[in-house]
């Protein structure tokens, strides 16, 4: 008897305790951060999120969602109209000001690092699993991320044996205007090292070019980052305006790819390792077979 | 020019139309919140003994986001349009803007140099940023505009032509130091950079607010009494000196009284151009060339365009918000057109 008095409180208890954390946890999602969007739509919480930011472009269906509009430029009274319970975004997420007149609105204001590197993508994943209630899928979700660059770098080291780095440069949109050359210290610029390429620029930041200094680089690949230039036949219109691009070795040889820009803001995002096997495919064409 | 309205009948149409501003800028925002409520809590924020409860929703956003921001529009509204009047009073010109003397582009060297030269250093502190900001702008607004008065004196006289000169030759200047910085920045900064420019009333907080609203408030009653001698300039130089009005000392007061106006709002509030020039030409059209009228009708309208201006940009595409700046030309160029071309037929 008193054994099962104990068994009832004990499960009583447990039961009560679950739900206490259920309700723990904030329902109703902001997201100002196109990576972070992604992964909260991975670790199954896209039904909670109420609003985005404009750097939230994946997968399409979040674009049906209210927008907070630029995650530098968020408006407390915007954002608090949708009710969230938490808002989380990266550093780049502001102003300040903005931000403490969330929080004293009672919001939970998650601030996640946008750092590549996977010790921070790691602490994101946790952090977010614990938020959603799915701690194991976060876990598994990182797993699977670590093991595919992991396969990234195996199939690398491959390729390289037989075949040298090719000189890359990454034009990124200026939709119309003159493409700005990622250099060092950008996202791009990573992203161009993890898929085994050399980036010809030796700048800092994105950097506009003369038209005679890129074809002096003679770049081997051609990597465009922008949604203009998106499709075979806007890449010929820009190559028969600029002769000279279309001379370097990369467009000669065809060797000219495209990038989705979204993945240069906001930190690793779930569809990075895909686009980085389909970019190294294109870096080394002699290892016949991409990485699998 | 004469006028089209009678003073008295301007300054009421103005201060309804004013406190209209106020009561929209107070009850219309993202949230909706229902108008006894926003009543309610607005006695209550006036002292009065109204219990709070179920309120503290509407208290917040009414109190930490709306109050506040309804007030920097004011001051900001009110201080670009005095300093507008200020200035085309001194140029004897009605194409005359703040920006003329510096202070702008001085402010935006001042903002530039923060923002970039911030996230240089490894980013600024958070909770400092925004202070430095408003700090470098003011600065940089106050000291191109102390360069380009004392390129216009010569031998104890300003000239007004030299002054004009310098003006733009230092706008040039900081312009393009502006345009280097833009050229050294990195892509988040530039963002950053890019929306200071086009301005915006979000993020208003009362630690913010208080050394604008000093300054203005200083400026909108010190202005005023500089009536009679504006109207006097009006006539020309000479013949205002003739009337018994020290003219260096009325030109000091004028850039003086600008820079700091200007200087302050922009700190606060980034980049909102337009206003400075078309407020005053505006209740011109309506009330005729008499600084009397003109200066305080041109605070109220000044104030009120810039409250609608901030409804439009809040509420056009909220939960996102537009920058200030695209709003008040956008609603106040036509209006302007609409005017000139009415006055004209």
């Amino acid at each position: 008897m008193r054994l099962s008095a104990s068994a009832i409180a004990l499960v009583v208890g447990l039961l009560f305790n679950l739900g206490a954390h259920a309700s723990e946890r904030p329902q109703r999602w902001v997201s100002a951060g196109g990576a972070l969007s992604e992964w909260v739509t991975a670790l199954g919480g896209e039904s909670n999120l109420v609003g985005v930011d404009t750097t939230s472009q994946h997968p399409a269906s979040l674009k049906a969602l209210p927008s907070i509009g630029y995650q530098r430029q968020l408006s407390a009274e915007g954002i608090l109209s949708l009710r969230p319970q938490i808002l989380v975004g990266t550093e780049e997420m502001g102003p300040p000001p903005v931000l403490a007149q969330i929080r004293s609105a009672g919001v939970q204001v998650e601030m996640f690092s946008a750092q590549p590197d996977l010790p921070t993508l790691k602490g994101t994943l946790q952090h977010l699993g614990k938020l959603l209630g799915d701690e194991t899928k976060a876990n598994e979700l990182f797993s699977g991320y670590e093991q595919a660059l992991d396969q990234q770098k195996n199939w690398l080291t491959k390729a390289q044996a037989t075949q040298k780095a090719p000189g890359v440069l990454l034009l990124l949109g200026h939709s119309g205007g003159k493409p700005l050359i990622a250099g060092k210290d950008t996202a791009a610029d990573w992203v161009l090292q993890q898929a085994g390429g050399r980036n010809l620029a030796t700048h800092s930041g994105y950097k506009p070019f003369s038209v005679e200094s890129l074809a002096g680089l003679s770049p081997d690949v051609l990597v465009f980052s922008d949604r203009a230039l998106s499709g075979d036949a806007a890449r010929a219109a820009l190559f028969r305006e600029n002769p000279i691009l279309a001379a370097t070795p990369a467009a000669k040889g065809g060797r000219v790819f495209e990038l989705d820009p979204t993945l240069l803001v906001g930190g690793l995002g779930p569809r990075l390792p895909q686009s980085l096997k389909q970019l190294s495919a294109g870096f080394y064409p002699s290892q016949a077979k991409p990485a699998p | 020019m004469t006028a089209l309205v009678k003073p008295k009948t301007l300054f009421i149409g103005l201060a309804l139309l004013c406190v209209l501003a106020i009561w929209l800028s107070l009850a219309l925002g993202p949230v909706s919140l229902p108008l006894l409520d926003t009543l309610r809590v607005a006695l209550r924020l006036m002292g009065a003994p109204i219990e709070a409860q179920g309120l503290e929703q509407a208290e917040l956003i009414l109190g930490q986001i709306r109050l506040p921001r309804t007030l920097l529009g004011l001051a900001v509204g009110g201080v670009l349009a005095l300093s507008g009047v200020a200035m085309q009073g001194l140029f004897r010109n009605p194409l005359a803007d703040p920006g003329l003397v510096g202070v702008s582009s001085g402010a935006a060297l001042g903002a530039a140099i923060a923002i970039v030269g911030g996230a240089f250093f490894g980013g600024l502190p958070q909770a400092f940023g925004p202070y430095l900001l408003s700090l470098c702008a003011f600065l940089g607004g106050l000291g191109v505009t102390a360069l380009v008065y004392r390129l216009g004196r010569h031998n104890g006289q300003t000239n007004v032509a030299t002054m004009l000169l310098a003006g733009i030759a230092l706008t040039a200047l900081a312009g393009s130091a502006v345009g280097l910085f833009t050229y050294l920045a990195d892509d988040a900064t530039l963002r950053t950079l890019t929306f200071w420019n086009l301005g915006s009333l979000n993020g208003a907080s009362y630690s913010r607010l208080w050394p604008l609203l000093l300054v203005s408030a200083a400026v909108a009653l010190w202005l005023p009494r500089r009536a009679k001698a504006l109207n006097a300039l009006l006539l020309g130089e000479s013949e205002a000196s003739h009337l018994g009005v020290d003219v260096e000392r009325l030109k000091r007061e004028l850039v003086f009284c600008t820079a700091l106006g200007v200087g302050a709002a922009v700190a606060a509030a980034g980049m909102i151009g337009f206003v400075g020039l078309v407020v005053p030409h505006l209740v011109r059209l309506l009330a005729g060339p008499d600084h009397r009228v003109l200066l305080p009708a041109s605070v109220l309208a000044g104030a009120s365009l810039l409250l609608f201006a901030d409804l439009v940009a809040r509420l056009a595409l909220a939960p996102a918000e537009l920058p200030i700046g695209i709003v008040t030309a956008f609603i106040g160029a036509p209006f302007f057109l609409y005017l000139l071309l009415r006055g004209r037929a």
